[in-house]
């Protein structure tokens, strides 16, 4: 367990990039305070499109709001909606091929062939055709991705399970009379998870950009919810103008994205055993 | 080593798909450009424009494809309306009325053939306008706005004449029939109504591309002169951005209404560019829904909504650029239906909004910054969509109404969902830019609100409104027309009916290096004319 901590506090990157995205984290939880009390979706259109000055250091937007306290805010949706959908994706995924590859036969026949069903359609396209059907919302474009992504979870869950099925400690273990539920909790799953956790870290980022172009097309947040995507969608049309509108949401995204890779990589460096 | 040929391998590889790539991305001038240094070129107009309804161009269909038909060049009407929305002579040469301008008789011009070669014949007439009203039930488009169902069609092929004889007078019938869906097509010629109809206007379909544009060609019949162009693509693209970049990227020639404020600004400062803005005939409005059992239909609520918003503040600002002027009748100031004599007792008044909702007992008890109506928050519904700045005025719409406690669910689509929510009386709010010329006057649109119209989609009733509308149908008379539109008008303002967003300004813009001229009717009816030539073109 020592030489475990050990592992995680001597890789620098992991270190660096925990404690950027803390930071990131501590930005969303504290956006109230650092924007300094401005209500991200009030504004005035006296002000509409004003260059960053003093007053409004990242300039306003269309409807004459503050583009800093957007920001500040636009990390709260984006983070919170990443997490629910790797976290949605995450859970089902790895239940879903768990009980495939544990079960086999017409369980194992029936989710996976959904699942080469859902991995048959390009993955945004299928996501927005989804969002297109359910309505935009944050709420389903995290549906929409969730369902074109939970497959590669299983199909991952599904092949780490197979490993180890037919080994003989697992014979053992039915033979000793161990219940299904325990198999699968004790024996299966912690087979699986250090992957799949690796895999949902590295996720993370892939998954906000994912939102955000749900969100710029106009499937995903809808006005005036500060998401750093639909932001970036409104101040398009000003590129040439006003380059602020879209400058500041799209290096929150940026950082915030490369933060994450950076940190799940790292991550992969400490657990997966094959890199080293 | 060998990792190092690896290594050098993929560096290859990623320099090779590079390279590619670059390649890929310049150069397609040249490739594109025609051997004979442009003189070819100069024959084909490139247009991008919204797409409405598919692009479909069945005048029976729906509205907006009824418009289409005539925008693309491809129909005609037997009189259009000039720059003053007056009917001016098409087809017909004339309009004669008779018996209490209850019949009316149309003198065709001579010589006329539709793109097939079939001479357009007084029959080909009466064919036609028998056909819309049979065809147009199953439509949207309802072409009985402009000619009843009732009236009788005859033609007379050796004078050239068509009369029609209605059991209703016709204030001016040549007004009427130059609607969109009035143009005429051959109806028997038309094999494919909905995307290749066949006109009499400059151009007619080569191929249509779904969801891609059209491809026309010049109609070889046609009536009044030489067609500028030989060729005329249209590009459908929504996007004001989009229709910038193609312009500036001379992907296309010529686009109409770039809604973009900051896109609009820049193309006027390029010379190489032309823009021109007509005072228009269009209002833009949100229909406030007012049927039974909606939030809307509380009019102390409707009172605070119009009294929440600064009208002006929103026309001025940055993002609509001064593209609308405001003003609180659904009629434009322009027009000159006595705006300057109605009064407005909701100016821009946050605390008398406020004031107004407290005394109503619309209050906010639980402290959430949301008021309550009938025990529950209130949340309308704003549907809207990308078109004229709509969405920017919704987003504004909502920005002030939740300052005042009034809370605002979006949901922006496409133009067809905004249309379909708004038929089915799934809304709050329901934004959308309007003609209000329909027919040279205001009489249709007023319908709008007529408590016995099919289109009164917002569920609003007045016996003060109806009577009036009702005696605007029937008049003959000049002056009493416009003393029942001011009454329309104010009814509508004191009822706190409609949320006006302001009155707009349609655009067309042109690359100088590849267009002549063009010109923007007031009524947006006509986009591909024979009037917009090639650059050099005399």
């Amino acid at each position: 367990m020592d030489t475990k901590k050990n592992k995680f506090l001597s890789n620098k990157g992991f270190v660096l990039f925990s404690i950027l995205a803390l930071i990131v984290v501590l930005v969303a939880i504290f956006a109230p305070v650092l924007s300094g009390g401005v209500d991200p979706t009030a504004g005035n259109l006296a002000d509409a499109i004003m260059a960053p000055d003093a007053k409004h250091i990242f300039g306003t937007d269309k409807m004459g709001r503050d583009i800093f306290a957007r920001v500040l805010y636009g990390a709260r949706i984006s983070l919170a909606s990443t997490f629910a959908l790797v976290l949605t994706v995450f859970v089902i995924g790895t239940a879903l091929g768990v009980l495939a590859g544990y079960f086999g036969g017409w369980v194992d026949a029936v989710i996976m062939r959904i699942a080469d069903m859902m991995i048959a359609f390009p993955g945004l396209v299928l996501a927005i055709a989804v969002a297109g059907m359910l309505g935009a919302s944050m709420r389903n474009a995290i549906i929409a991705i969730a369902l074109v992504t939970w497959p590669k979870y299983a199909r991952m869950a599904r092949s780490l399970v197979l490993k180890v099925r037919h080994t003989d400690y697992v014979y053992a273990a039915i033979v000793t009379g161990s219940s299904t539920w325990r198999m699968l909790w004790k024996y299966m799953l912690p087979n699986t998870i250090t992957t799949l956790v690796i895999t949902a870290a590295t996720d993370i980022g892939g998954m906000m950009m994912e939102l955000a172009a749900l969100s710029f097309l106009g499937f995903g947040a809808q006005p005036p919810t500060p998401e750093w995507g639909s932001m970036l969608s409104e101040g398009r049309d000003f590129i040439q103008s006003a380059p602020w509108l879209m400058l500041y949401p799209g290096l929150a995204i940026f950082i915030t994205v490369v933060i994450f890779n950076m940190l799940g990589d790292n991550l992969r460096d400490i657990l997966d055993p094959k890199e080293e | 080593m060998k990792k190092l040929s690896k290594k050098s391998a993929a560096l290859l590889v990623a320099g090779l798909v590079t390279c590619g790539l670059l390649a890929g991305c310049g150069g397609g001038d040249k490739k594109d450009a025609p051997k004979d240094g442009g003189k070819a070129a100069a024959k084909t107009l490139v247009f991008g424009c919204q797409m409405y309804a598919d692009g479909g161009i069945d005048p029976s269909a729906q509205t907006n494809t009824a418009w289409n038909c005539s925008r693309f060049g491809v129909g005609q009407t037997l009189f259009r309306f000039d720059d003053n929305v007056k009917p001016v002579p098409q087809l017909a040469e004339s309009a004669t009325p008779s018996d209490g301008n209850k019949t009316w008789t149309f003198k065709l011009k001579k010589g006329i053939k539709f793109s097939n070669g079939t001479e357009m014949t007084a029959t080909k007439v009466k064919e036609y306008l028998d056909w819309i009203r049979e065809a147009g039930k199953k439509g949207s488009t309802r072409p009985q706005q402009f000619l009843d169902f009732e009236a009788v069609v005859t033609a007379d092929d050796a004078a050239g004449t068509v009369t029609i004889k209605s059991k209703k007078a016709y204030p001016n019938m040549a007004a009427s029939l130059a609607d969109p869906s009035m143009v005429i097509l051959d109806v028997k010629g038309s094999k494919d109504m909905k995307n290749g109809a066949i006109g009499t206007g400059p151009y007619m379909v080569k191929s249509f591309k779904n969801q891609v544009g059209y491809e026309m060609v010049a109609n070889p019949h046609y009536w009044n002169g030489k067609v500028p162009y030989d060729q005329v693509n249209i590009m459908f693209m929504g996007d004001a951005s989009a229709k910038a970049n193609a312009l500036r990227a001379g992907q296309i020639d010529l686009a109409e209404n770039i809604m973009n404020v900051a896109d609009l600004k820049g193309l006027q400062a390029d010379k190489k560019f032309t823009v021109q803005i007509a005072p228009g005939t269009r209002c833009g409005f949100s229909w406030m829904n007012m049927k039974q059992g909606r939030p809307l239909a509380n009019k102390a609520l409707r009172q605070a909504v119009l009294k929440a918003i600064d009208y002006k503040t929103i026309c001025k600002s940055n993002t609509i650029g001064g593209l609308y002027t405001p003003g609180p009748s659904v009629i434009p100031s322009s027009l000159g239906y006595g705006f300057d004599k109605l009064k407005n007792p909701y100016e821009y008044d946050p605390e008398g909004a406020k004031k107004i909702l407290d005394e109503a007992g619309i209050k906010d008890t639980n402290g959430d910054g949301i008021r309550e109506l009938n025990g529950q928050n209130i949340q309308l519904r704003y549907i809207s969509y990308a078109n004229r700045l709509l969405n920017d005025f919704s987003d504004a719409h909502t920005q002030y109404l939740k300052a005042v406690g009034i809370g605002v669910k979006s949901e922006y689509g496409s133009s067809d969902d905004q249309w379909s929510k708004l038929v089915a009386g799934e809304y709050d709010f329901n934004n959308n830019n309007w003609n209000s010329m329909i027919a040279g006057a205001p009489t249709v649109y007023m319908g709008n609100w007529y408590s016995k119209a099919e289109a009164n989609y917002c569920g609003f009733k007045s016996d003060t409104y109806d009577k009036a509308y009702e005696e605007l149908l029937t008049t003959m008379d000049t002056k009493r027309y416009g003393e029942l539109m001011q009454t329309l008008q104010q009814t509508l303002i004191d009822e706190a009916a409609v949320l006006v967003d302001g009155y707009y300004n349609s655009c067309i813009i042109y690359n100088n290096d590849k267009v002549g001229s063009a010109h923007m009717y007031p009524l947006d009816y006509y986009w591909i004319t024979d009037e917009i030539k090639p650059a050099g073109a005399k």
